[in-house]
């Protein structure tokens, strides 16, 4: 298992060094900042002044060894936007990107699970056509239309319901309800689908034989099983929410860093871009590293 | 990497425990469209920053108060000494949040600050570049400011130099701003909100709102409906497909004028027949009230009707296709190529239906036989299309723009838009270089018909663009409240001037 550990550091970080190389040149072929950050009559002078307080008179190569030679030793550089560390910056954001993943990913796959696996006993049934149906119009619907339509229907009409922000737990509910919608359809319909298969094995046909209780088949013998699949869409899903949910943040003044980094390369505030994608990259390995050992966890006989 | 554990761990903390902001009793929440990426006082002309700080936490050392001009504010008087100096008295008895005595070493200082080179302030780059300024303090009241080249208008230009305390760092950007105004800086948690409460040391009146939270949502529907909820008191910004409640959306001329910059140096756009087909060519009455709001008005210069010297006796050019045609072929028999391309350069979300609106534009010019190609860019590629130095083989090109003048003087407009040095003009001619060098050091009633001469010479005669509308603006206000937005909120958003309703 160490073995492993290591050699998928190794990969992630050769992964992410050269993200960082290829992000840095693209963002710098988006053009000067400078123009973005003055008013439009400002003189020449005040503009000439402006990049070299922000290093940007150098040339491009110059630049980059420096950026490099800084992130050595964990220093982001300031953000030309907010003036302070870009890190610091979007830590602040990662923190709410990360709240709302976590509530959004467990709350959808608990759901996700438990109805998936219901609906897959019995197929073609009414509780089948009724998830079937539901999960696919919640896989279909554009995440800003939802949020909208939550907004006008809901908050305006429930008092305690926010339209948005933050500061309560009141607040998280519109938000975590839009955002739990898309991802909750396309896990129901994989768990569906793996439990369909599953509950046709040999070994759960023999156990309903055998009389044990449908609960059990399905919750015991099958599910463990029918999950490896699962797990590869709810770590998808998770990525995708982790790397920022830019609809959601924005129509519901989420300080997430999904709009923090639109917002960013935006603003041309390259530092901030680069932070904010090392932060998700490192999240991201993590992540698929738990889904790697939980594999090991569901089905022994994967040995790392 | 101890301390960024630190962060994580207090902004998580943060997230979960801080408080609501809805709208209760005296306090007041303001939702803008956008958060501040700075609340430093040197920044206050971007309209954002200026919303939340500018005389709510810092005061300017002269006022503009629309419809009645110049007023004192920290100064209380001024007079012209000549040869480019005016003195400015202060006003006794005024501290800063901090406990601080206000006197003419902080004015200094603040002029110097808004120049410096550590930092590029905003208000310093816009207003005061290409000048000189010296400061000679006469005593704690009394100062002298000295401009080179003068400035005829520098009270006017005193309107926008917020003040800050003399020991206030010349090196960086500040994250607590104190000021003088009626309101202190209390607590900006970046992401939420930006709150301000009542300066008890202030010396003018008690202001009725004790206390105000600004709250940032970029989506215009949920601006209007947290006014509806009462989440929020007041929303500027409303789009026009928003703006649906007569109770609460108020509509006011917003200072920005919309106009076609034209490259007048390339070939065809150098033919003065050729650019009057264009003006034309726009049904410019058919926008309004369709896809622009209504209200909107019709444009002939470059500053709204609210500036001085604005010229009311110029008429928007018809909506002639026929004319625009029978310019189009005089000037193709004199051997013009009026079939050449010509790049129209439009800047998405640079207002509510842009596109549409350039869309719009496009077809009517192409109507008449012009072979009009639009191109829309996002703000950073169609600034460099815009501004100086321009591409050599740009080809004919005009440019939409958006130009935002609540000053009330064209001085901070004519300059840059219409000069041979102007950074965004597209014309070059000494005659006009000449008009806006004597209306910019002219003063009184002769400067205000320099400035009329001069939109009437770039109207009528030179035909230096085509110049579409005057913006309205829609701000959301709660019925508890008695405010009416104008022209200024579009930069400034001032506390002390909110009532609350009977």
């Amino acid at each position: 298992m160490r073995a492993f550990l290591g050699k998928r550091a190794l990969a992630s970080l050769i992964s992410l060094l050269g993200l960082i190389i290829l992000v840095f040149f693209l963002s710098r072929l988006t053009g000067d900042p400078t123009s973005l950050y003055l008013p439009l009559d400002a003189s020449l002078e005040a503009r000439e002044n402006f990049r070299e307080i922000n290093g940007l008179n150098d040339p491009l190569l110059v630049q980059f060894g420096r950026y490099m030679a800084d992130l050595a030793v964990l220093d982001f550089g300031d953000s030309i936007r907010r003036s302070e560390p870009a890190l610091d910056v979007v830590l602040r954001a990662f923190v709410w990107t990360l709240q709302l993943a976590a509530i959004t990913m467990t709350l959808v796959t608990v759901a996700a699970i438990v109805i998936g696996s219901l609906a897959a006993f019995h197929v073609g049934g009414l509780f089948d056509r009724i998830a079937t149906f539901f999960s696919l119009i919640g896989a279909s619907a554009p995440d800003f239309w939802i949020a909208i339509v939550a907004i006008v229907t809901i908050s305006l009409n429930v008092a305690f319901i926010p339209t948005s922000g933050t500061g309560t737990v009141w607040h998280w509910i519109l938000p975590v309800g839009v955002l739990f919608i898309r991802p909750f359809g396309l896990i129901l319909q994989v768990v569906r689908s793996s439990m369909i298969t599953t509950l046709g094995a040999a070994y759960v046909k023999t156990a309903r034989a055998k009389g044990v209780k449908n609960k059990s088949v399905i919750f015991v013998h099958a599910l463990r099983n029918a999950l490896l699949p699962v797990i590869t869409v709810i770590g998808d899903q998770a990525a995708a929410l982790l790397n920022g949910a830019v609809v959601v943040e924005t129509i519901f003044g989420f300080p997430g860093v999904g709009k923090l980094m639109i917002d960013s390369i935006l603003q041309r505030d390259f530092t901030v871009v680069l932070a904010a994608i090392f932060v998700t990259a490192i999240a991201i390995f993590v992540m698929n590293l738990i889904i790697d050992i939980l594999y090991a966890v569901l089905d022994p006989r994967i040995r790392y | 990497m101890t301390h960024k554990f630190t962060t994580l761990a207090a902004a998580l903390l943060a997230s979960t425990c801080a408080t609501a902001a809805f709208a209760q009793d005296s306090n007041v929440t303001v939702v803008l469209a956008e958060e501040l990426d700075l609340v430093d006082p040197c920044m206050t002309s971007r309209s954002n920053i200026g919303r939340v700080l500018q005389q709510n936490v810092s005061e300017t050392v002269t006022e503009l108060v629309p419809g009645t001009g110049i007023q004192p504010r920290l100064a209380t008087a001024w007079e012209d000494r000549g040869d480019g100096t005016w003195r400015f008295t202060l006003r006794e008895g005024v501290t800063f949040h901090d406990g601080s005595t206000f006197d003419a070493e902080d004015v200094a200082h603040s002029i110097a600050r808004i120049k410096t080179d550590a930092i590029v302030c905003e208000i310093g780059a816009k207003f005061f570049g290409g000048m000189e300024l010296t400061t000679e303090v006469v005593d704690a009241t009394t100062i002298d400011i000295t401009t080179d080249p003068a400035q005829p208008i520098l009270p006017l230009l005193m309107s926008t130099v917020t003040v800050v305390p003399s020991e206030t760092t010349m090196d960086a950007f500040l994250d607590t701003p104190i000021g003088t105004g009626p309101y202190t800086f209390d607590e900006y948690n970046v992401g939420q909100n930006i709150t301000l409460s009542a300066y008890d040391g202030y010396w003018g009146e008690t202001p009725a709102v004790t206390s105000a939270t600004y709250v940032f949502r970029s989506d215009s529907a949920v601006r209007a409906a947290m006014v509806e909820t009462g989440e929020a008191d007041i929303a500027p910004s409303i789009a026009l497909q928003d703006a649906v409640s007569e109770d609460m959306d108020f509509s006011y001329p917003n200072s920005e004028t919309v106009y076609l910059r034209i490259d007048n140096g390339t070939a065809p756009l150098d033919d003065v027949r050729v650019r009057k087909a264009m003006n034309h060519a726009i049904d410019r009455e058919a926008f309004v009230g369709t896809i622009l709001a209504d209200g909107t008005l019709l444009a002939t210069g470059m500053t709204p009707p609210s500036t001085i010297g604005y010229n009311a006796e110029l008429e928007p050019y018809s909506y002639d296709p026929d004319m625009a045609r029978q310019l189009l072929e005089e000037a193709a028999a004199d051997g013009v190529d009026t079939e050449a391309e010509i790049t129209l350069v439009g800047r998405l979300n640079n207002f509510g239906n842009v596109l549409e609106t350039m869309e719009a534009v496009t077809q009517m010019l192409q109507d008449v036989g012009l072979n009009v190609n639009l191109e829309m860019y996002e703000v950073a590629e169609w600034e460099g299309l815009y501004s100086k130095p321009f591409a050599e083989d740009r080809g004919p090109m005009m440019v939409q723009a958006m130009h935002d003048n609540a000053s009330g003087d064209p001085v901070f407009s004519m300059f840059f838009k219409y000069a041979s040095d102007g950074l965004q003009s597209g014309v070059t001619d000494p005659k006009l270089d000449q008009m806006i060098a004597d209306a910019t050091a002219a003063t009184d009633d002769e400067r205000e018909q320099l400035w009329s001469d001069a939109f009437a010479y770039i109207h009528e005669e030179i035909v230096a663009d085509v110049l579409l509308f005057h913006m309205v603006g829609f701000t959301r206000v709660n019925e508890r409240l008695d405010f009416a937005p104008s022209i200024k909120t579009n930069s400034e958003l001032q506390l002390s001037q909110i009532k609350f309703a009977e």
